[in-house]
């Protein structure tokens, strides 16, 4: 990633008046006053679902009763995906405060760290909850993330995030629950600009098929078919409550430490390694592109922090753990010329390779039905079933 | 930089590793000419008494052992069998040992069935006399033992560390630049990292 | 004092790991050794693999694995599975594993273990002992991944193990391996008392009380865990963990 003059005021490139997303962010536009189209979707989001207002508090209200009664006679009424982080860790707390009977569900892509295994142990262990867990065989997950970068495409970390879905449901279905929690935020996160990355089932299948070798025996793959199962025949829900309330991060992350000797690692995806050698080094290196202006332009937004100390740290290097290189490349058996040498090959685009892109599009008006009904995230729909502009 | 001694016994990796992980530069060799200009050295050892002295008396590392420590007063540090090794004399052998601490080594007796032989497992130690090898340990200081034989100083001041298995024993000796601990510290975490740490600063 | 040592002891299978019941069905656990690696940030005493294909399959030890293990790990690690010839321990203890636990190779070549325990040391050998309890509460012992019974009587066997030079004993319980239902405590007692070396009880543990049984009733100087430190808990989803240091502490005391 190049860097920029880290002083705001010497930018060379226009930026977003209220956050800072630049000209080089995926689909971007400015208005008038120089603000972005990211921001006002995210004002417009917050209107739409009442975020933080009593409008808000009361939607979610409604939907906490429904899930009650939807698990009364069952064993769990509602499935929390967590990752060890705080998001996921406040949510099972929340989820127990309002009344109901969360199930945890963890994905294992076998490279998660101590700290992740310890803060999913501390915070179910001291709430009480039970967990449902799904490993992938070492060998198949590494495997197919072996074929993600010989590809030389940018979603690396697409099998984690599809298999962590797939995974939810398959608990979800299993105990007869009909919601799944999750801990998205698009206030303290922002919602990820479109176009650039891109996943789904297909796009797996297709780059384990050219580039993986192992079949894929344990890995959960979730096909078409089996996302519509699960949205429209088992009509399972996805709920992301922080939509509704407020939630200040900084606050649950204290709560977290204090109450459960929860550990945070210092945003550095610190939690998983393959996600940490994603943001802090592949995307960087490779395709030029640094995540943090998301969370950095969403704590802008929400006044947390100084648009001109915000523009400074995402001009600065990222943090790299040291070992990072050596353990990716000791895990997919890679030499270091080998890692080189794909690492400087051309970067490939997902649209390259056989997808579902085009068949979402051509669904876009029944996945806004689901969306409408909660069957699929409304960033879903956003994200999927629009062409989607590439620079 | 390190000079671990290797006289082909003990696991040299995993010193080495450790070392690596605390930032300090060690090498592994056997090589005479890199041994004789070491700044400081480190004695590993696992197996026999006797075994190992014949290795270091063949190998010719013994003459220059006796020079680096005792003319160049050159810091050692000898671990588990090593540290028997720089004792007089062993009762697992007849060889004669380094000598360069006044000490022996004895044979845990078997009498006491809790007491099990070989002396196996995390046990505590505290501090004798000061030592700049154990600067900053906190008290509970807990380390991986393995080992049927114990030493035993002549003089209590080259006692640096105790620890109690059914008798009271010196887990860790010095002598001047003439360093000893019975213990693993490279199988012992975040306690021999510290211990290896202290070493490295001397 | 020495402190009660409790380790967690991962089964290989064809470079995964996985857990068993009663020695059978294997389900995945995870990566070896990334899952070391986390045992290593919670500082466990002592590490222990156990490849349980490599008899079978007539393979050699992972020497691979075990390399990788063993620079993760600051810990003392123990390593048993197809371990056949004296160059392949030789070979184990060069890659920086402190034991080997030998089992089905000491029926048909017992004095393969005094050479071993000669030449290393008696502490670097672990003998492995797997018992089966039969409906009439005998118990039998069994080899190669509880497969092969061997007429031999478990208590003699390890009495003879002592002889042939073994430093410590490993005892596993086949009937209550996996199972969540406890050590048998009869059995342990049975060994500890009639040997002088050390005797690891392992299969069954499912909580502290276990371990706690396990060292004050059943005399073991160390216990083995397997289930309980890869899965949150009985019927549960897989997550590495080990029982709370403090907690322990108080009940070994």
């Amino acid at each position: 990633m190049i860097q920029l003059e880290p002083n705001i005021e010497k930018a060379s490139v226009q930026i977003c008046t209220r956050c800072i997303y630049d000209e080089r962010v995926n689909a971007i536009t400015f208005d008038e006053k120089g603000e972005c189209n990211y921001c006002k979707q995210i004002d417009q989001l917050e209107k739409q679902y009442g975020t933080g207002t009593s409008e808000g508090d009361k939607a979610l209200e409604l939907i906490v009763k429904d899930v009650k009664k939807a698990g009364k006679g069952k064993k769990y009424d509602c499935v929390v995906g967590v990752s060890g982080g705080t998001d996921s860790s406040y949510m099972l707390y929340l989820a127990l405060k309002w009344g109901l009977r969360p199930l945890a569900v963890h994905y294992d892509n076998t490279w998660n760290s101590a700290i992740a295994t310890e803060n999913i142990r501390k915070v179910l262990s001291a709430l009480n909850v039970d967990l449902y867990t799904h490993v992938t065989d070492n060998k198949e997950a590494d495997d197919i993330f072996k074929a993600f970068f010989s590809a030389s495409v940018a979603e690396i970390e697409a099998s984690t995030d599809l298999a962590l879905a797939e995974t939810m449901y398959r608990a979800a279905s299993k105990y007869g629950v009909k919601y799944v929690f999750e801990g998205h935020s698009f206030i303290t996160e922002g919602i990820t600009p479109v176009g650039r990355n891109y996943f789904d089932g297909k796009y797996i299948k297709s780059i384990h098929k050219k580039f993986g070798k192992l079949s894929m025996k344990t890995y959960p793959l979730m096909t078409f078919s089996r996302f519509l199962y699960w949205t429209v025949f088992k009509r399972i829900k996805k709920i992301r409550p922080f939509w509704y309330i407020d939630y200040n991060k900084e606050q649950a992350r204290s709560f977290l430490e204090k109450e459960y000797d929860w550990k945070y690692y210092g945003g550095h995806h610190l939690e998983n390694r393959m996600t940490a050698f994603f943001h802090s080094y592949y995307m960087p290196k490779k395709f030029n592109t640094d995540y943090r202006n998301n969370t950095l332009s969403a704590k802008v937004r929400m006044g947390k922090m100084d648009r001109i100390e915000a523009w400074k740290e995402y001009n600065t290097e990222p943090y790299l753990e040291a070992d990072l290189l050596e353990y990716f490349k000791k895990r997919l058996s890679l030499t270091e010329k080998e890692f080189q040498d794909i690492m400087n090959k051309a970067p490939k685009s997902w649209y390259e390779f056989p997808t579902y892109k085009k068949r979402f599009e051509r669904l876009k008006p029944l996945f806004f039905t689901l969306a409408k009904a909660n069957l699929v995230p409304m960033s879903f729909y956003l994200k999927y079933c629009f062409p989607s502009k590439n620079n | 930089m390190i000079t671990i001694v290797d006289y082909g016994m003990g696991n040299l990796g995993s010193v080495f590793n450790m070392f690596k992980k605390i930032g300090v530069a060690s090498k592994i060799t056997s090589d005479l000419e890199e041994i004789k200009t070491a700044t400081k050295l480190l004695l590993p050892g696992v197996g026999s008494f006797d075994k190992a002295i014949q290795r270091i008396n063949t190998s010719k590392i013994k003459e220059v052992l006796d020079y680096k420590v005792l003319t160049e007063q050159t810091p050692i540090l000898g671990i588990c069998l090593g540290m028997q090794l720089l004792t007089n004399s062993s009762e697992e052998g007849i060889e004669k040992g380094l000598g360069y601490i006044n000490a022996s080594t004895k044979k845990f007796s078997s009498q006491d069935k809790k007491m099990k032989v070989p002396h196996m497992g995390w046990n505590l130690v505290h501090k004798s006399t000061k030592s700049k090898l154990t600067d900053g340990f906190i008290q509970e200081s807990r380390f991986y033992f393995v080992h049927s034989y114990y030493v035993e100083v002549e003089n209590q001041e080259n006692s640096i560390l105790k620890t109690n298995y059914g008798l009271e024993f010196d887990s860790a000796i010095q002598h001047e630049n003439v360093y000893g601990a019975q213990f693993h510290p490279e199988k012992s975490h975040k306690f021999g990292m510290k211990l290896l740490e202290n070493f490295s600063k001397i | 004092m020495l402190q009660t040592r409790i380790i967690p002891c991962l089964l290989l299978k064809d470079d995964s790991l996985v857990k068993t019941v009663n020695f059978k069905k294997p389900a995945y656990i995870g990566d070896p050794v990334n899952t070391a690696r986390i045992f290593n940030e919670l500082e466990v005493d002592e590490l222990t693999l156990l490849d349980i294909s490599a008899t079978s399959n007539k393979k050699k030890p992972n020497f691979k694995i075990l390399a990788e293990l063993a620079n993760e790990c600051f810990m003392p690690l123990a390593y048993g599975g197809g371990i056949n010839d004296f160059e392949d321990a030789k070979k184990i203890f060069q890659i920086g594993i402190e034991k080997v636990i030998i089992n089905s190779i000491a029926f048909s070549k017992p004095a393969f273990i005094t050479e071993l325990a000669e030449h290393f040391g008696n502490q670097a050998i672990v003998a492995s002992i797997d018992v089966k309890k039969n409906m009439f509460g005998k118990y039998q012992v069994f080899s190669n991944s509880g497969t092969k019974k061997q007429k031999v009587d478990p208590v003699d066997w390890a009495q003879e193990l002592e002889q042939l030079g073994a430093g410590e004993i490993l005892l596993t319980a086949i009937h209550q391996e996996g199972t969540w239902m406890g050590f048998d405590i009869n059995i342990i007692e049975k060994i500890s008392n009639a040997v002088n070396i050390p005797v690891i009880a392992n299969g069954g543990a499912s909580s502290i009380e276990d371990i706690e049984k396990a060292v004050k009733q059943g005399n073991a100087s160390a216990v083995s865990l397997g289930s309980m430190v890869v899965y949150q808990n009985k019927g549960m989803g897989v997550l590495v963990n080990f029982p709370d240091t403090e907690k322990l502490n108080k009940v070994l005391k």
